[in-house]
């Protein structure tokens, strides 16, 4: 650790001001690598600021919410697969682990003795998992691990670690979404396997860290648990996370990097709600959103179900009158113009001045497309029914001439 | 997403409202389609909690699971959606047996939210159609049968051209573009308003009003979680602690429950006639009533077959019914594709954009030119040739097989493109065949394109290569598993846990 | 109430039958109106049965109560977590019958820890309290919830500690064999030898192995096993390799699993897991016996701060081969 890394801590300290540094699970590390281009989130998150409750603060609550149903289904069924000494865990990962009929030890390492601390069971949990492997056993109950995020330590507990007569770790998911006929819900899986990726990581760097090979030790196939069909049945699949892996990596060494986004911003900014001694905070919700405001975004549709910031960055957006807002898909067929207004003065020829050489072609197809529309709608006289929504029928004024 | 489509979001940015992208509707509306929105309980595995059912606007049927996870109560719900709605509504359009090649005068259509209420309804379908109706884990007659008919219509819900399970998000945003993005267009709420706002409002406004879930639930099949949180606990758990006291204790917490599930629903259920009838505004395309013929004739068939005691559909295909049931699917999708540009000059738009069609002027009309094909003796051949000039790019190149929307049974082929001297037009002739009667004079007025007429001739045709022949399922290489077993239900299909 | 249990029964029989016929012919209507019948009458079956279990608990719970659990559970008399009888239409038990004979009444006199010492004393290991319920259903026809097992150890250890060996059994802590700590969630009884009662790494499986042998010979006994039973038996079974028919894990309630195949199973797994599970078990308790006093052995050792930060030996090891004593570094 050297002292530039100290300078950028203070740094990122100073844009947290006097909140507590939220802590990552492994899910907000996932959410991560959604828009890794976002300066404004890569701050916010580097600095381990509570987006949600600046978003709130500032007018934009994030609509993020999870049903006690959901939550209470999922830890049942994580109860339900490690009953009875972990059965009916321990029956599927012999199948898909091939697992020999004397590897059934199970360690629960969600406290030492009673005691819950963090740092000490982060040391247990690096203490049995590192032991030789003969005495080192099987299925690793609540362990806890480190990942290190723009230069903090977040700890992070997989559900289970499982560990095989080959020296192989792997990481192990219990999820309460079904697998109906061999189907699941793909963003489920897709959510379990970067979240398992950053297990992966962490379990690899513990290991490393005690002068063992874990980049070879911890498999990238993860386990995934789920119910069968409708019922409490469990089954258990593979997941291949090497894409993940990459993924993860990159944009926690992009958060390492902070500094470069940090310099150009003022010296003096803060996101700090600057709460009394009873933890209200006093400062003006419109100057708090100016500070956002001071790091830029890149919204995109995508932020909406990954981001915390998603209804503020989106409201922001839509003043710009971004092309973004409506999608990338959107902005690409409009030729890639990032404004709505000039993508419709281009498309209705207006000026002012000439059209810029760089933006010609996205002019003509724009043109084009315009002046198709006007025809068609035009073209069939009225289209009955319109009459009765407001604004309906807006016909562009036709472009001059065909390219 | 096309560029027209973009350019209509954009407009819809900037007036505040949204805007057409269809001119006629491609969708069928049925004169009295069934209304179907569930809602299930947070975190299980289809485990259904409450609909808002039924055909008359004015009398919509609140159905309610009150205690959700609990596997009886789930079949009695399956039940009751059978028996008092589901079923009887598809039997009213069964009446009478139909001819071998003859389709009932009309079929059922259900209109749900979204296509996560499809997903809905395939699963329960799912978990429904292998009950057994004796033994240790009997469910009444009809919850096999609901199973059976509600795996039929998200089946044919993967169709691109049917209608018999409509998801109103998909119908409307095919309709309108919003100034929004497609994901917001999932919100049926949002979506209908940026279409029809109330007075005094933007469709923008009204939009994003309705992204409060207290004020606007969401259109299921997910709950809100804060809906959950604060209202759903306390009542189930209330109705599980007055299980034990039963009477009037029990019905009251029904009600209340039943009460609290009517908020979530009555919003979408306005908003899903309101879709209704934004639907109906649009005039019917040309060939949606064609399409429709092919989802009589599917439910036709399919009743048939369910009436002669069909064992219920297999929990997969076998590989051969899967190519072909994809080979299927990608013809109907072209069709679609043809039948919606040639009913819409807005469709038709898109494809000149992509210079697979053009519209121009006919400038010359050689309605009496033959041709002699070679080996053969006489007159020759009908094959009129026209001249029509584009004020816009062609892209189409010569001898591609061009069709005119207004002439489609007339076949052309493109002769010579050739752009005019000052770039502003092109020249395009293109030699017909077909459509002009058999007589031995020059091809009659009206039979095709005449001089001064303005004329779009697109590559999109009609005409499609024959479906791919697939081996019967008896040959199935083994490479693709072999000869699937004729399915038969089995026991254990009909035991499987629903806990 | 307005007709009796048995008459509503009948009522009920006749409507499905109604039901089914209506549906068969076609009649929408008639099957619709049938099954409301229907349905106000289980409604009215299910108040009857719930107001009979009532009355019957109200006249039970004087004596179900025992100094020093929760006062609540003696005073609520309406509404006894311990006189809930689990309905064909109950999530606890889907598949239970209503009607289950005589075990009830005999199940619901005894005081809580009687019922888990019961259940405890089939399984003969430490057991959690999601087991030692399901068990209680199983052979003793009773379900309690399990949220009411979570304040007994602390109760049982209060009374353990104002009058030592008081009682003839206490229902006590199984310990970690490394920190001799209380083992979270696992409940047993304190006349079992200190080897059972520790908790190794592999102990969780060989416990699990001989709860499965132990329900297994249960049932064997058993002239009609209730459906939880056979439920029971068959999870177990789905779990022990080798001991259920073809697919391994199907346990629908079609397949009947035969109680001796599940024992050779089960028997011949433990012996891969019994040496070394004895081993760590065994040094374990010596070192309870040697290191804690009377209490401690049942209740386990307290919460021991550790000296400093993380690189903390294990302090107990005592020179032991213990598995967690190597360390990596």
């Amino acid at each position: 650790m050297d002292g530039g890394f100290t300078d950028i801590e203070a740094r990122l300290a100073r844009l947290r001001g006097g909140q507590l540094p939220e802590t990552y699970d492994a899910r907000k590390i996932a959410a991560l690598a959604g828009n890794p281009g976002c300066r404004r989130r890569s701050v916010l998150d580097a600095a381990a600021v509570e987006k949600r409750r600046v978003a709130s603060y500032i007018g934009f609550p994030a609509p993020f919410g999870q049903s006690p149903f959901a939550m209470a289904r999922e830890s049942a069924f994580q109860a339900q697969v490690k009953d009875n000494g972990a059965m009916e865990l321990l029956a599927l990962l012999r199948e898909v682990l091939g697992l020999d009929l004397a590897e059934a030890h199970y360690d629960d390492l969600g406290d030492v003795a009673g005691n819950v601390n963090q740092g000490l069971r982060y040391a247990h949990t690096r203490q049995v998992l590192t032991a030789v492997p003969q005495r080192r056993g099987t299925m690793f109950d609540h362990p806890l691990l480190r990942f290190r995020v723009a230069g903090r330590h977040a700890y992070l507990q997989p559900d289970l670690v499982a560990f095989r007569h080959d020296a192989t770790f792997h990481v192990v998911m219990v999820r309460s979404f079904p697998v109906i006929d061999g189907q699941a819900d793909s963003s489920g899986v897709a959510a379990a396997a970067i979240q398992s990726a950053v297990f992966v990581l962490a379990l690899r760097d513990l290991l490393a860290g005690a002068g063992l090979d874990g980049d070879a030790m911890v498999h990238h196939e993860t386990v995934l648990v789920t119910p069968r069909d409708f019922a409490n049945q469990p089954v258990a699949s593979l997941l291949d996370v090497r894409k993940q892996l990459a993924t993860v990596r990159r944009q926690v060494a992009r958060m390492d990097r902070v500094e470069d986004i940090i310099a150009p911003l003022p010296g003096d900014l803060t996101f700090d709600l600057d709460a009394d001694d009873k933890g209200v905070p006093r400062r003006r919700p419109g100057d708090l959103a100016d500070a956002v405001g001071c790091v830029p975004a890149s919204y995109s549709p995508e932020c909406l179900g990954a981001c915390e910031m998603c209804f503020f960055c989106r409201e922001e957006a839509s003043e710009h009158g971004d092309t973004g807002v409506l999608g990338k898909a959107v902005r690409e067929d409009l030729g890639g113009i990032e404004s709505v207004a000039r993508a419709l003065r281009l498309a209705r020829g207006q000026g002012p001045g000439p059209v810029p050489p760089d933006l010609a072609e996205a002019a003509t197809i724009v043109r084009r497309a315009a002046r198709l529309r006007g025809e068609a709608m035009a073209g069939d006289g009225a289209v009955p029914g319109h009459g009765a929504v407001p604004g309906a029928g807006t016909v562009i004024n036709e472009g001059t001439g065909a390219s | 997403m096309t560029t027209l489509t973009a350019l209509a979001r954009a407009l819809a940015v900037e007036s505040g409202y949204a805007q057409p992208v269809r001119t006629v509707r491609h969708v069928h509306l049925s004169d009295r389609p069934l209304v179907f929105i569930p809602l299930q309980l947070a975190g299980e595995a289809n485990a259904p909690l409450a609909a808002l059912v039924g055909d008359d606007r004015e009398k919509p049927r609140l159905l309610a699971v009150y205690e959700p996870r609990n596997r009886n109560q789930r079949f009695e719900f399956a039940a009751e959606l059978a028996e008092s709605v589901i079923l009887p509504y598809i039997e009213g359009y069964a009446a009478g047996e139909p001819g071998e090649k003859d389709a009932y005068a009309d079929a059922p259509q259900v209109l749900v939210p979204g296509p996560a209420a499809v997903t809905f309804t395939r699963l329960l379908g799912r978990s429904t159609r292998f009950r057994r109706t004796d033994g240790e884990w009997a469910v009444p007659a009809s919850v096999p049968v609901l199973g059976w008919w509600l795996t039929y219509l998200a089946e044919r819900a993967e169709h691109p051209s049917s209608s018999l399970l409509l998801p109103m998000t998909k119908a409307l945003s095919a309709h309108w573009a919003t100034g929004q993005s497609e994901a917001e267009d999932q919100n049926l709420a949002s979506l209908v308003r940026w279409i029809a706002p109330p007075p005094g409002m933007t469709g923008f406004e009204a939009a994003r009003e309705a992204e409060d879930p207290q004020a606007w639930p969401p259109a299921g099949p997910a709950t809100d979680p804060d809906f959950d949180r604060d209202v759903l606990v306390g009542l189930i758990a209330m109705i599980r602690d007055a299980s034990g006291v039963g009477g009037a204790a029990l019905e009251r917490a029904r009600g209340a429950l039943a009460a609290a599930l009517a908020t979530q629903l009555e919003q979408t259920w306005a908003l899903m006639w309101q879709g209704v009838d934004l639907l109906r505004s649009l005039p019917e395309g040309g060939h949606v009533a064609g399409r429709w013929g092919d989802d009589r004739f599917s439910f036709t068939t399919n009743m048939r077959y369910f009436r002669e005691g069909g064992f219920p559909q297999a929990r997969r295909d076998g590989a051969v019914r899967a190519a072909a049931r994809l080979s299927r699917l990608e013809r109907e999708q072209r069709e679609l594709e043809v039948g919606s540009a040639y009913d819409d000059p807005l469709v038709m738009a898109e494809y000149r954009m992509t210079g697979e069609a053009f519209r121009g002027t006919v400038t010359e009309a050689q309605r009496d030119r033959r041709v002699q094909e070679p080996g053969k003796k006489g007159a020759g051949a009908l094959r009129p040739l026209i001249v029509v000039e584009a004020a816009e790019d062609v892209l189409v190149a010569p001898d591609a097989k061009v069709t005119c929307p207004a002439h489609p049974k007339q076949k052309g082929v493109v002769r010579d493109v050739r752009p005019q001297p000052g770039g502003a037009t092109v020249r395009v002739e293109i030699e017909l065949s077909g459509g002009m009667g058999r007589g031995s004079g020059p091809a009659p007025a009206g039979t095709m394109p005449a001089v001064g007429e303005a004329v779009v001739y697109t590559t999109l045709t009609g005409e499609f290569m024959p479906l791919p022949k697939f081996p019967d399922p008896e040959l199935t290489p083994w490479t693709h598993g072999g000869p699937p077993p004729p399915y038969v239900p089995r026991d254990e299909d009909g035991n499987e846990a629903w806990q | 109430m307005d007709e009796t249990v048995e008459e509503l029964e009948e009522r009920i029989t006749a409507l499905r039958a109604g039901v089914r016929r209506a549906v068969l012919d076609g009649d929408g209507p008639l099957a619709g109106a049938l099954r409301r019948d229907l349905r106000h009458a289980e409604r009215a079956w299910d108040a009857a049965l719930d107001s009979a279990s009532t009355d019957s608990a109200s006249t039970d719970s004087a004596s179900t109560a025992w100094p020093g659990t929760d006062a609540g559970d003696a005073a609520a008399p309406v509404r006894p977590g311990v006189m809930h009888v689990p309905s064909a239409r109950d999530p606890a038990g889907p598949g239970a019958e209503p009607g289950l004979g005589d075990g009830r009444g005999r199940g619901a006199l005894l005081p809580l820890r009687e019922q888990v010492h019961e259940a405890l004393s089939l399984l003969q290991v430490p057991a959690a309290p999601r087991l030692i319920a399901t068990v209680h259903e199983a052979f003793f026809a009773l379900a309690f919830p399990t949220a009411r097992l979570t304040s007994l150890r602390r109760d049982e250890e209060r009374s353990f500690r104002s009058a030592p060996f008081a009682r003839p059994y206490y229902i006590c802590a199984a310990l970690s064999a490394d920190y001799l700590a209380p083992s979270r969630g696992l409940l047993a009884i304190s006349t079992w030898p200190a080897e059972r009662r520790i908790i190794g790494s592999l102990s969780p499986r060989v416990d699990f192995l001989v709860s499965a042998i132990n329900v297994a010979r249960a049932i064997e006994q058993v002239p009609e096993p209730v459906p939880a039973a056979r439920a029971l038996l068959s999870r177990f079974a789905a779990n022990v390799r080798g001991s259920s028919g073809a697919g391994g894990r199907s346990f629908g309630p079609a397949g009947r699993i035969d109680p001796q195949v599940v024992i050779r199973a089960a028997q011949a797994e433990l012996e891969v897991h019994a040496e070394e599970d004895q081993r760590t078990r065994a040094g374990a308790a010596r070192r309870a016996r040697d290191q804690l006093d009377d209490a401690q052995q049942l209740f386990g050792a307290g919460i021991r701060r550790p000296r400093s930060g993380e690189d903390d030996e294990d302090e107990d090891e005592d020179g032991r081969p213990g598995r967690k004593a190597a360390g990596g570094r």
